[in-house]
């Protein structure tokens, strides 16, 4: 019952803050005691005798100092008087109702100090005289400067001691070793050396089956075929091995291979994990970028410049931009509400820098994001200053031209096959036309077109919008109106009368992409509303053109039809005597439309006179016609789609040949070609072969980059927030100023840090420079980072050659990391690297071109009994792929590899393409990949553990993909059907293993393949033969030596 | 001899080969369990350095919890509606609530005045315990409950809130308990997932944040949860190709057999190869003895109504419930269950509607949690299953404006209840204010409720560590405080 009690105490506390309408606060109409200024000088000598030091030592650490409990903050006055979750503390001048006084005094629940001795009596009656008095605060509890002073803390000089922290040691392979058989290069000086001094000696080299195998699964991660292997194995040359491992690092699997290595270093994935873990479908170019750097061997330092702001080295290099994919990799929550939007900045901000830290420097920035690393010398104020080189930065998306130079050939290329197609057109129409519309011209095919019995269009004498509208004629004979569209308008079209009858007119709605949704009306969704179309013949000289309508004579307009009607609003309305109901085209916009009237009784006796048109638009406000064409014919019967002749071509035609103009020819040929069917028929094969012409790549691509905008889901509130302050305990409300950039202090080698790094953006620029001059800072050998760096990444390469890295803690350089096995190995090789101008693939030829990697797997339980976690690399360890290169193994073999590299990927389980193709969603890992330990892809991982499970064997026996890989290598290794067994399965043991079978592993598995042969023959299975292989197949995928690489 | 064959979930881990990487990882004070558990193994395995990290191992004190059911009501139940009785709300229903922050829940711009909880409440057991008319069922076991009327969190969005009831980190990325009480304490079942994970087979979708609820983070990867499909096959790759017999796999895993053994002869040292060998051995046999545990055909029928599987309300839950005490049975250390799927209204989320939509999801798991814990002590293992009743935040006293009024996210308050091992019934733990809308007195934090669990379980949250990144890891952060008037 403890429970209701502590209700009742409370109770009172509540009702006052949540339920009155009128807080008993003082108020402020009171009158001021006249013994104010009196009680507070008392007041404040108390506090700042008696009160302040009982506060300070025994209330500020749970109430303000490092928590604050019940958010209640003791740290100065307007916050006590605020109070916490109990209501407020304090009611000035009445230490009675004071909630502060009783739990001190234990007269109210919760008692404090929570868990500790009572406070003296004295002091008790200390705080209630001081509440009696006003409870004056001379000052906070907390100095402002006190508080702030981590934010300026300087790290002592002895901080830099921690190895990795140093500068490169200038060190020499130890030369007592260097005459020393085994030898093969520098690497083998230093490890011979170490081993020697142990009692150790190290294994020979490999056999040259093992190499092969151990180099293809190392660079590539597929396995050599057999013609490879043996081709190597015979090669009598010496430097056979070198010209290996050349010809390797050349293969574009290489940055395949190695690209997986440094995307989980770099957390990469293509969706944005938390709720809804929507996609990023534009976020592939990371891993794309990846590849190419490592194939084009981009030198180190500007690889990993790029990612931090290739944006602003490089803003015209399209593998610059998908570079800072980096940065944007990490999770982004897409629910964000009003509430947490600051706090997600942080966190994002924070995904950024660590990352950064873990990835490049192997250094644990982000635990200094709270207080100062507790193992490292990194105080909470670098993390901050660092933090603020990704202020404003954002995800975004560009457009990039993947190829120009490739377009610019393919084109070419396309320009010269098109040539002929012209060609042949322009021929036809210069050889041959001509002749065609003379055969046309006599045949009874052109009566029509002289007799007007198809749509003659129109050639406007005055065109008029009574609302202002700007109409226009074109050389189409369509009529557009622009400028003003006013609610409600009336067009008048006048021209003159050319057929001996007139029995129908056509009017044309025509698209346009230039009107609002393609036309063919101004409204704002493309539909127009024409409510009355009206006819009238003027005079034969056309006078009174300013338009009374008594002046002419009305034609009446009957039997309207059009080729489409709005619902509501049918084409008969046009015709009617509602001046308001009208025709409409909602929702067929975009497309033409023709609607036609016949005349009451032909209109025999126009010829010569004035015809005026009158299109009315008074059903919807801005409704009116933006392109439309207007035409008339003698034919009986109308037909809304037969072919038209303009007004001025019916003219020539009317002509007798020899009679036209040069012009008037070309302009009868013109219209004529447009009819011919040959033509026609040259025409669209040339069309069609023109649609086959290459596009420039453009893509989007997902950057990081500044001043663009974010990428947003459901985000209530801000993308960024223009500054990043210094959070004390990295609480973003309890800011405590602005941090202004700056780098990690121990890898600092300047008194002037702010001249060397940070620059000004070039005027213009839409982003701030500041992750320009952490890249700079990252990669500066002489005073940055530059040194740390170039350890980090040769660690990482010996760590995928070796099995684990000199530093095992690959991710971790500081002072709880492990300890390098080589310091001074790890220092030659970080030089080596720099000497060689950050480039990689001499490194890894150097290192594997040493005995120390080419040395066998061979164990020596003696030389275990002296090392037996084998630190001094005197063998090999045998490692077991990843799951990415045991599916990559599998489907090589099958035969079915897609090569295709680069593009979007797919989380389609039977894709045949690489591994690393595989769409990396969040919420979905490829669950093959997952089972074989890939990382989840929420933070910088840097060594992958191996584990063996049973999952793992379900899926190599169960799963349909490992079934269908040894389903296609069982159709490779199938020859003709009375090829023995025995040389299937050697060649078997050949593709998968890269050896023979020994007679005993011959002998099982032809025994193995005709049981279940034998089996499979018995079910009736059709296709026994391939499936008895098929499960020699999976045995082979099974075995440990497939996925143990030695 | 079980742990002579690798857990199903189990791993050694060459990048850190040795006894001794696997100690340092894990830091002193869970060194201590750890060597215990290893060097038991090591009697066992002399020929071999393979150790089993799923391998059952003690706590760090005695404990009668072994087990845990975790009956996870997805998208925030709302604490006045069910366990935690506000009299003083229904004075008040229909005033605003002064100084009330609109940001509080997630919609700012349809907050309404306070609402008094539709449903009525009554006392139950000895202990008198207050039930909402929404859990007749569980009114009936009051007194083995332990109520914690006083939790809060830190978010009032779902998924940083389930990250924080799930890991004690509001961001992503992090172990969650289950993956924590795993590496702690193995498992007793090598034939079955340590740590299985059950969610909505309605189709309604999976909880917000997905697996991250059930990761294992920076840990190894085998103590993230094993969430069983809704559809199809429970457990990846469990079937057998269809173009097979048993008798063909048998006889492709005997040839494998006798290759892998002359390869790991030829290499000695290799202890993974024999571990690999007796995977696949373990897989063959997992192919039967998971589908046997998933059967709750098997139950008799008077088990199968006691759940409700008759009643079509419930019956996807019972299911899911009874499951949860056969795995448990067979050794399985932690099971959670989600009720409810992803999105508002199709979870306990209920923004709109909170009469309708609690009323729903209380049928949907009131019968089958009264009879999860009747069925756990008729058989004496609710004495070593700790059974926990929650969700990841609570909601708001006044009203979420609508047609049918409902109410909003509130991370300052929430119920949870723990029964069986270790847990002392019918206790009542902190308050919260009169009108339920923040926790007041005792406040419990996710962190304090970790620290208890871990607690019942033997382990101290304090000595549970895993060193990451040059860091020693605990799930409860600097944070935690063990509720020990729940403590029997």
């Amino acid at each position: 019952m403890i429970r209701s009690v502590a209700i009742l105490l409370i109770g009172v506390a509540w009702s006052q803050v949540l339920l009155s309408a009128d807080p008993p606060a003082p108020s402020a109409k009171e009158p001021l005691d006249p013994e104010h200024a009196a009680k507070m000088a008392r007041g404040l000598d108390l506090f700042k005798k008696h009160v302040r030091p009982v506060l300070v030592q025994r209330c500020l650490r749970c109430h303000g100092g490092e928590v604050t409990e019940s958010e209640f903050d003791i740290t100065d006055r307007p916050h006590l008087l605020k109070g916490g979750l109990a209501g407020p503390a304090i009611v000035p001048g009445n230490s009675q109702a004071s909630l502060l006084f009783h739990v001190v005094n234990h007269s109210k629940k919760p008692r404090m100090p929570h868990k500790e001795d009572k406070l003296p009596q004295e002091a008790i009656q200390h705080i209630a005289q001081w509440i009696d008095l006003g409870a004056p605060f001379d000052k906070p509890l907390v100095e402002r400067e006190e508080a702030v002073a981590w934010t300026k803390r300087v790290v002592p000089p002895e901080a830099r001691h921690h190895w990795s922290l140093q500068p490169l040691q200038n060190v020499q392979p130890p030369p007592g070793v260097a005459g020393h058989p085994w030898v093969r290069n520098p690497i083998d000086q230093f490890i011979l050396d170490r081993l020697q001094q142990a009692g150790l000696e190290p294994n020979p080299v490999a056999d040259r089956r093992r190499l092969i195998r151990r180099a293809y699964f190392g660079l590539l991660g597929l396995p050599p075929r057999p013609e490879e292997v043996e081709a190597f194995v015979a090669d009598p040359a010496p430097d056979a091995y070198e010209k290996l491992l050349d010809r390797l690092l050349a293969s574009q699997h290489y940055g395949e291979r190695w690209a997986r290595h440094w995307l989980d270093v770099a957390r990469f994935a293509e969706s944005h994990g938390f709720e809804h873990d929507y996609d990023r479908p534009t976020a592939y170019h990371y891993r794309d970028f990846v590849i190419q750097a490592l194939n084009d061997d981009l030198p180190y330092d500007v690889f990993v410049r790029w990612q931090i702001a290739g944006d602003e080295l490089a803003p015209d290099n399209n593998l610059a931009l998908m570079a800072t994919g980096f940065l944007a990799a990490g999770v982004h929550s897409t629910q964000i509400t009003k509430n947490e939007v600051e706090k997600h900045r942080y966190d994002e901000l924070d995904d950024m820098l660590a990352t950064t830290g873990s990835a490049m420097l192997g250094l644990t920035l982000g635990c200094a994001r709270c207080h100062d690393h507790k193992y490292d010398p990194i105080p909470q104020r670098d993390y901050y200053q660092m933090l603020s080189a990704f202020t404003t930065t954002v995800r975004s998306e560009v457009d990039l031209d993947l190829d120009p130079e490739g377009y610019r050939q393919a084109k070419a290329a396309f320009d010269a096959e098109h040539a002929p197609y012209q060609a042949a057109v322009d021929a036809f129409i210069r050889d041959q036309l001509p002749k065609r519309l003379a055969a046309w011209e006599a045949s009874s095919a052109s009566t029509a077109y002289r007799e007007g019995r198809v749509w003659v269009v129109i050639e406007p004498t005055d065109l008029k919008s009574q609302g202002g509208a700007k109409l226009t004629f074109q050389p189409d004979g369509s009529i557009v109106a622009e400028g003003n569209n006013p609610s409600f308008d009336i067009y008048t079209v006048t021209a003159k009368s050319e057929l001996p009858s007139i029995r129908g007119i056509r009017l044309e709605a025509l698209a346009d992409g230039k009107l609002p949704k393609g036309g063919p009306g101004r409204a704002g969704n493309g539909n127009f509303a024409l409510s009355d179309f009206r006819l009238q013949v003027l005079g034969a000289t056309g006078e009174n053109a300013t338009g009374q309508e008594s002046e002419g004579r009305s034609v009446p307009l009957i039997r309207p039809r059009a080729s489409f009607e709005q619902k509501g609003l049918p084409v008969a309305q046009i015709v009617d005597n509602d001046a308001r109901s009208a025709w409409a085209v909602d929702p067929q916009f975009g497309k033409n439309h023709q609607a036609a009237v016949e005349c009451a009784e032909p209109l025999t006796d126009a010829i010569g006179k004035t015809l005026r048109f009158a299109l009315h638009f008074n059903n919807n406000a801005g409704h009116n016609l933006g392109r439309f064409r207007l035409a008339v014919t003698a034919a009986e019967n109308l037909d809304l789609k037969a072919d038209n002749i303009p007004a001025d071509v019916r003219r020539i035609l009317l002509t007798a040949a020899d009679q036209r103009s040069d012009t008037d020819r070309q302009k009868l040929l013109a219209w004529y070609a447009e009819r011919d069917p040959e033509l026609q028929r040259l025409r669209q094969t040339a069309a069609e072969h023109l649609k086959k012409a290459p596009k420039p790549k453009i893509v989007k691509a997902m950057i990081s980059t500044e001043g663009l905008p974010a990428v947003r889901l459901h985000t209530q509130g801000e993308d960024f927030f223009p500054e990043t302050y210094f959070l004390r305990r990295g609480d973003p409300a309890q800011k405590e100023g602005v941090a202004p950039l700056g780098f990690l202090q121990v890898l600092t080698r300047t008194d002037k840090p702010e001249e060397r790094w940070p620059v000004k953006p070039p005027p213009g620029s839409r982003t701030s420079f500041r992750r320009k001059a952490l890249a700079d800072w990252l990669t500066d050998v002489e005073c940055g980072a530059g040194h740390l760096l170039a350890r980090v990444i040769v660690n990482r390469l010996w760590q995928h050659h070796l099995g684990r890295g000199i530093v095992a803690t690959a991710n971790d350089f500081g002072t709880r990391g492990e300890p390098p096995t080589h310091p001074e190995l790890l220092d030659w090789l970080a030089a080596e690297l720099i000497r060689h101008g950050w480039k990689l693939k001499p490194m890894h030829k150097l290192i594997m071109s040493s005995a120390t990697y080419m040395q066998s797997t061979a164990f020596d339980p003696a030389k275990a009994a002296k090392d037996p976690d084998n630190r001094l690399l005197w063998r090999r360890p045998m490692r077991r792929l990843e799951g990415e290169i045991i599916r990559d193994a599998m489907l090589a073999l099958s035969g079915e590899m897609d090569t295709r590299m680069f593009g979007p990927g797919t989380l389609d389980p039977s894709s045949k393409r690489r591994s690393i193709y595989f769409t990396v969603k969040r919420s979905q890992l490829m669950p093959m990949m997952v089972v074989f330990d890939a990382p989840e892809a929420l933070v910088s991982i840097g060594e992958r553990p191996t584990t063996t499970i049973a999952p793992q064997a379900l899926l190599m026996m169960n799963n349909p993909q490992v079934r269908t890989y040894a389903r296609g290598f069982a159709r490779r290794l199938l020859g003709d059907e009375n090829e023995p067994w025995s040389e299937i399965v050697r060649r078997g043991y050949r593709y998968a293993l890269g050896r023979v079978p020994e007679a005993e592993e011959q002998a099982a598995s032809i025994a193995f393949v005709q049981r279940q042969l034998e089996s499979y023959l018995a079910e009736g299975k059709a296709d026994a033969r391939q499936l008895a292989v098929a499960d020699f197949c999976q045995v082979l995928f099974c075995m440990n030596e497939f996925v143990y690489v030695d | 001899m079980p742990d002579r064959i690798p857990a199903f979930f189990a791993p050694p881990s060459p990048a850190y080969p040795s006894r001794r990487e696997f100690l340092r990882r894990a830091g002193n004070g869970f060194g201590m369990i750890a060597l215990a558990g290893l060097l038991q193994q090591q009697g066992l395995l002399a020929s071999s350095s393979y150790r089993n990290p799923l391998a059952p191992r003690p706590g760090h004190f005695p404990a009668k919890a072994k087990a845990v059911i975790w009956l996870f009501m997805n998208g925030g139940p709302s604490q006045v509606d069910t366990w935690d009785y506000k009299p003083e709300l229904a004075k008040v229903d229909g005033k605003d609530l002064p100084g009330f922050d609109k940001h509080t829940g997630f919609f700012a711009d349809q907050v309404g005045p306070l609402m008094k909880s539709p449903f009525k409440f009554q006392r139950h057991g000895q202990s008198g315990a207050w039930v909402s008319e929404l859990f007749p069922h569980m009114a009936r076991h009051v007194d083995k409950m332990a109520f914690i009327y006083s939790c809060w969190t830190d978010s009032n969005n779902h998924s940083p809130a389930l990250f924080k009831i799930n890991t004690g980190m509001s961001r992503m990325g992090f172990p969650c308990l289950g993956s924590w009480v795993t590496y702690g304490l193995g498992t007793e079942s090598q034939n079955l997932p340590a740590f299985v994970v059950m969610y909505d087979t309605l189709g309604r979708g999976i909880p917000k944040g997905h697996s991250q609820n059930w990761g294992a983070g920076f840990l190894p990867s085998i103590y993230q949860g094993t969430a069983l499909k809704p559809q199809g096959q429970p457990i990846e790759d469990l079937i057998r190709p269809a173009e097979m017999s048993p008798g063909q796999q048998r006889a492709q895993l005997d040839l494998l057999n006798q290759l892998n053994r002359r390869h790991a002869e030829q290499n000695p040292a290799e202890a993974d190869l024999t571990a690999r060998i007796e995977s696949f051995e373990l897989a063959y046999r997992m192919q039967m003895a998971a589908p046997e545990a998933l059967d709750v055909d098997r139950e008799p029928q008077l088990v199968q109504r006691l759940y409700g599987l008759d009643n079509p309300k419930c019956a996807h839950f019972a299911r899911q419930c009874l499951i949860a005490r056969r795995l448990v049975e067979r050794g399985v250390r932690f099971v959670q269950i989600y009720s409810g799927g992803m999105e508002n209204q199709l979870s306990w989320d209920g923004h709109i509607d909170i009469q309708g939509n609690h009323r729903g999801f209380a049928q949907e798991t009131d019968q089958p949690i009264a009879a999860l814990l009747e069925d756990l002590e008729t058989r004496g293992l609710l004495d070593s299953t700790l059974v926990i009743w929650g969700g990841e935040f609570g909601r708001l006293p006044v009203s979420q404006k609508g047609e049918k009024p409902g109410r909003d996210h509130n991370p300052h308050a929430f119920t949870v209840w723990l029964a069986g091992g270790g847990v002392k019934g019918g206790v009542q733990h902190g308050a919260t204010d009169e009108i339920g809308f923040k926790a007041a007195v005792d406040r419990v934090s996710v962190h304090d409720l970790h620290a208890t669990i871990l607690h019942l379980l033997g382990l101290d949250h304090k000595r549970l560590t895993y060193r990451y990144n040059g860091r020693d890891f605990r799930l409860t952060d600097v944070h935690g405080n063990v509720v020990t008037s729940i403590l029997a």
